[in-house]
């Protein structure tokens, strides 16, 4: 049987845990994208500093701004 | 030319080309009403998607057809978007996805025609361009039906 301190310790290494991994999905599920399908079935997902993606990201920071 | 190229993990869809029109729009039937029909076939494209924030029908001259917002600059933005993505590689775009902090935005292209919708965050992409390319192809065959 374990001492008590010790249920405890795991029980707050393991909300930590969670809570860390939490905080990773969200920060990779908010990370922005460009991705873009062509006729030809090519898919590419634009680097984000890429001067392509930055005028299209332009683009859409105007869309989403003025759409409330 | 490589631009960087990526997969990502979401489900996908196929949609069967549009063979009878691959020409884009042409012939005097499609110019007369297709501005009320692109407004038609966003009314009821924002009645499939509560989570839709604008969209815009443009054409491929970059002519803005029809928007949901009466907003002059937002239109402008819309033309801005298309013509980015078209500058930004060799081939025909067929449809775009792009995702920032707070919302989505979406662009399909089909037979001379953009549909471009912004939306809440994280919605289902698949499901979201499949239902913007079937509006497309509802206002294309209305207009060749014209």
């Amino acid at each position: 049987m374990l001492k008590p301190h010790r249920v405890l310790a795991r029980k707050v290494s393991s909300y930590a845990d969670e809570a860390s991994a939490f905080m990773r999905r969200r920060r990779h599920h908010r990370r922005p994208f460009v991705r873009i399908q062509y006729r030809s079935g090519d898919a590419v997902e634009l680097q984000p500093d890429a001067a392509e993606a930055r005028q299209i990201m332009a683009a859409v920071a105007g869309l989403v701004d003025r759409s409330g | 030319m490589r631009l960087g190229q990526g997969t990502w993990p979401v489900c996908s869809y196929t949609v069967t080309p549009n063979a009878k029109s691959a020409d884009g729009p042409k012939g005097p039937a499609r110019q007369g009403d297709l501005p009320e029909r692109a407004h038609a076939v966003l009314d009821r494209l924002a009645g499939l998607e509560p989570e839709l924030r604008a969209a815009a029908v443009v054409s491929d001259r970059g002519e803005v057809l029809a928007s949901t917002l009466d907003d002059p600059v937002w239109e402008r933005f819309a033309g801005d978007f298309v013509e980015a993505l078209s500058a930004a590689g060799p081939g025909e775009i067929d449809s775009s996805h792009v995702a920032t902090g707070e919302a989505e935005v979406f662009l399909v292209s089909e037979s001379g025609f953009s549909l471009v919708a912004v939306t809440a965050r994280f919605v289902l992409a698949s499901l979201t361009s499949f239902d913007i390319r079937m509006s497309l192809r509802d206002l294309v065959g209305e207009a060749e039906h014209a």
